[in-house]
């Protein structure tokens, strides 16, 4: 599903030459006449990811918009395709929709780049048509391993360079720190682990269980939902009756916001946690107060959204949006800057702006982005390895979909 | 909580599932027996019965889970949903039957019930198209209350749910054994000729079969949506398909089998979950589908449906 195609930078930057012309400014042809450059955007704009996917999309569309409005990167505008790979089937991220937009996307040559997707389960679908493309993606959210593992190269990468990037860590960190963070810092002795049968609720959800029963922490049942059942009562008295000190939930929010809901009803007082999956909007509007309260969550990415130096940038994503940024609007907007770059800088080498140069300047990146230096290793995840810990506390003084101001910014995972 | 409070938790969370698919599962059972038909559109007119009951809720100014009522006011709010749900979801169904069902009348074959998946469709993608994919949190004014008993916990709205579900099922049960209209079903669901020969108006008693079949299935759409706090748009394929499994497992046809079928799934779910683990569910109620439809076709309580003399 295409869902429009963004050319009013290229439209405005007709008409403001058109205009210059008339008042008889002179505008340089060469800036002006330089071939525009497309950059796609592949989200879940359709289900139960869909308030997370818009705060990614719109983090990525900013720094585009910044961009064409400082004249394009070495002038050329940047024009946007954007794919939406929810469908209503599923009722939320679509890993054969997915699939379908990739192909669409890299049969138009003129793409030399893409940011996305936001899901692990898209991203598995992607990764091999892009590969054989040639054409690099940066991802601000999925945090699955198994898609940059190198052991793993001839399904993800049969071409073998790195075509993955990503602007956040993966849950072989996220998981086991969660883990660490629960056994150091909560003192938790047991633990009870669901997952929703997804690529990422699967991965993330066993990289915690590994590390868990590293640190001690015993085990009691490990089960998997499915995400379009109505019913967790059943579960959740299993668990209730084990009596674990935690619920560790690895999944998104399509499971999540109804394994809240009941868990509420059910074990109300069991220490509940879960990765990125319960973390954003989605999880916290569809789940709501006093649902989510006391929940813990993680995001595979420092917490830079209240640092006082992303302030004004933050007022202009709200000004724009109406919209409250979180952490994936931060890495969105960086990874489009990581895009961005790497364009900027075939271009100023005189090397043609393609799929393989801008893949190669990607891999090379040195960045600086709101969440610090960015860069990759061989593999193209991003070097730094930060994940950070949230908890749910209802603050009546903002309003209750306020993703930054309803949770409690608790600090960095222990990394092990 | 011992190990006999967790099965009698689990009993009490099977018996509200299996209460849900019962409600269901009878419109499924109704139309086979009358006219032999399995009407997959039934999924969905659930469906649209809880966002009629949201949408209704909402007008009344009950938005989520922090309006709680208490007695009288609660008692109105919920009968006058119920009433006007059932109305609802009934006219929805008269209508598929009369737009789509009628004209395929005697047109043998599987061409009816093909059309039923279609509209199934047509109704799941236009609910898509108004209210949009994500799930909708539903509005409930039920005062939590819960009552322990032993280690395990009865709420309020499980009482609620059983109690309004055997009303209904006392209801319809009395309807189809002691009125006109109840007999004129059971002669048609016979003989269709015979009925006819005997004065049996028997569109009339396709369209109050269709009628009272979707009322049920709107009254399970709220109860649901009471249940869960949630609505969305997919909501129908998963109860749909175990209530239909309840319908066959009870014997097609049998509206007692059908309400015994719906408790047995439901219980089945829970203590399944329990006992094995709850990824297995689907695996074990299907396996039920196939393994009564392979030894006991006509189901637990045998089938009732027309003969074809």
């Amino acid at each position: 599903m295409k869902r429009g195609n963004y050319v009013r930078g290229a439209l405005t930057s007709v008409a403001a030459v058109a205009l210059a012309t008339l008042l008889g400014f002179g505008v340089t042809p060469a800036q002006a006449q330089k071939a525009p450059v497309k950059i796609g955007i592949t989200l879940p704009l359709t289900g139960a990811d869909a308030e997370d996917a818009l705060l990614i999309e719109h983090g990525a569309m900013l720094a585009i918009d910044d961009a064409n409005a400082k004249g394009g990167v070495d002038g050329h505008k940047i024009e946007v395709v954007v794919y939406d790979s929810g469908t209503a089937t599923a009722g939320q991220y679509d890993p054969a929709q997915a699939a379908t937009n990739t192909k669409k996307l890299v049969s138009d040559p003129g793409v030399v780049a893409n940011v996305g997707p936001m899901m692990s389960g898209e991203g598995k679908a992607m990764t091999p048509i892009l590969s054989e493309a040639d054409l690099a993606t940066i991802t601000p959210s999925s945090t699955n391993p198994d898609i940059t593992n190198p052991d793993m190269a001839a399904q993800f990468k049969p071409k073998g360079r790195a075509i993955y990037f990503r602007t956040v860590t993966t849950d072989a960190f996220q998981g086991p720190n969660m883990a660490n963070y629960m056994a150091q810092n909560l003192k938790i002795k047991s633990v009870y682990i669901l997952d929703d049968s997804g690529a990422y609720g699967v991965g993330i959800a066993d990289s915690f269980q590994k590390q868990a029963a590293k640190n001690g922490i015993k085990v009691l049942g490990r089960d998997q939902l499915n995400p379009k059942e109505a019913d967790y009562t059943t579960i959740l008295t299993k668990i209730k009756g084990l009596n674990p000190d935690a619920l560790y939930y690895g999944g998104v929010a399509q499971a999540g916001v109804k394994l809240a809901k009941q868990a509420y009803d059910v074990i109300p007082k069991m220490i509940k946690a879960g990765g990125d999956g319960v973390q954003g909007g989605s999880f916290l509007t569809g789940a709501g107060f006093p649902a989510v309260e006391g929940w813990y969550s993680t995001n595979a990415s420092p917490h830079v959204v209240e640092d006082p130096g992303v302030q004004d940038w933050v007022k202009r994503f709200q000004a724009k949006y109406n919209q409250v940024p979180d952490d994936y609007s931060i890495t969105a907007y960086d990874g489009t800057l990581v895009v961005l770059d790497a364009i900027d800088r075939v271009a100023k080498s005189g090397k043609p702006i393609n799929r393989s140069n801008v893949r190669d300047a990607m891999q090379t990146s040195n960045v600086k982005t709101l969440q610090g230096q960015v860069s990759f290793d061989d593999n193209g995840d991003i070097k730094d390895r930060t994940v950070s810990v949230f908890q749910y506390v209802h603050d009546p003084k903002f309003k209750d979909d306020d993703i930054i101001h309803q949770q409690k910014y608790l600090g960095v995972a222990p990394q092990s | 909580m011992n190990s006999w409070d967790i099965l009698l938790q689990q009993i009490i969370n099977g018996v509200s599932l299996g209460a849900m698919y019962s409600l269901l599962a009878l419109g499924f059972t109704m139309v086979y027996g009358i006219i032999e038909l399995i009407n997959f559109a039934h999924f969905n007119v659930f469906m649209v019965g809880s966002f009629i009951a949201l949408w209704l809720m909402q007008a009344m100014g009950i938005v989520g889970q922090s309006t709680i009522l208490y007695g009288l006011p609660l008692i109105g709010v919920l009968v006058l949903v119920l009433v006007v749900t059932m109305l609802g979801a009934g006219v929805l169904g008269v209508a598929i039957e009369r737009v789509a069902l009628r004209p395929l009348r005697g047109v043998s074959g599987t061409a009816p019930m093909i059309t039923t998946i279609g509209l199934s469709y047509i109704i799941y993608n236009l609910v898509l198209l108004n209210v949009g994919a994500d799930t909708k949190n539903f509005s409930n004014p039920l005062p939590n209350i819960p009552w322990a008993i032993g280690g395990a916990t009865l709420r309020l709205r499980e009482v609620l749910l059983w109690g309004v579900s055997l009303v209904l099922m006392m209801g319809l049960h009395y309807f189809v054994r002691r009125t006109k209209m109840g007999k004129a079903m059971q002669a048609t669901a016979q003989d269709q000729e015979a009925a006819r020969m005997m004065g049996v108006d028997v569109d009339n008693v396709v369209v109050i079969t269709f009628f009272l079949g979707s009322a049920l299935a709107g009254a399970a759409g709220l109860i649901f949506g009471l249940y869960y706090n949630y609505t969305s748009f997919v909501i129908g394929y998963t109860a749909g398909l175990r209530a239909f499994t309840a319908a066959v497992l009870g014997g097609i046809g049998n509206i007692p089998g059908a309400m015994l079928g719906g408790i047995l799934i439901g219980l089945i779910e829970s203590l399944g979950g329990q006992y094995l683990e709850v990824r297995w569910t689907d695996v074990i109620i299907f396996s039920i589908l196939v393994l009564v439809l392979v030894f006991r076709p006509s189901g637990l309580m045998g089938r009732t449906a027309p003969s074809k003399s």
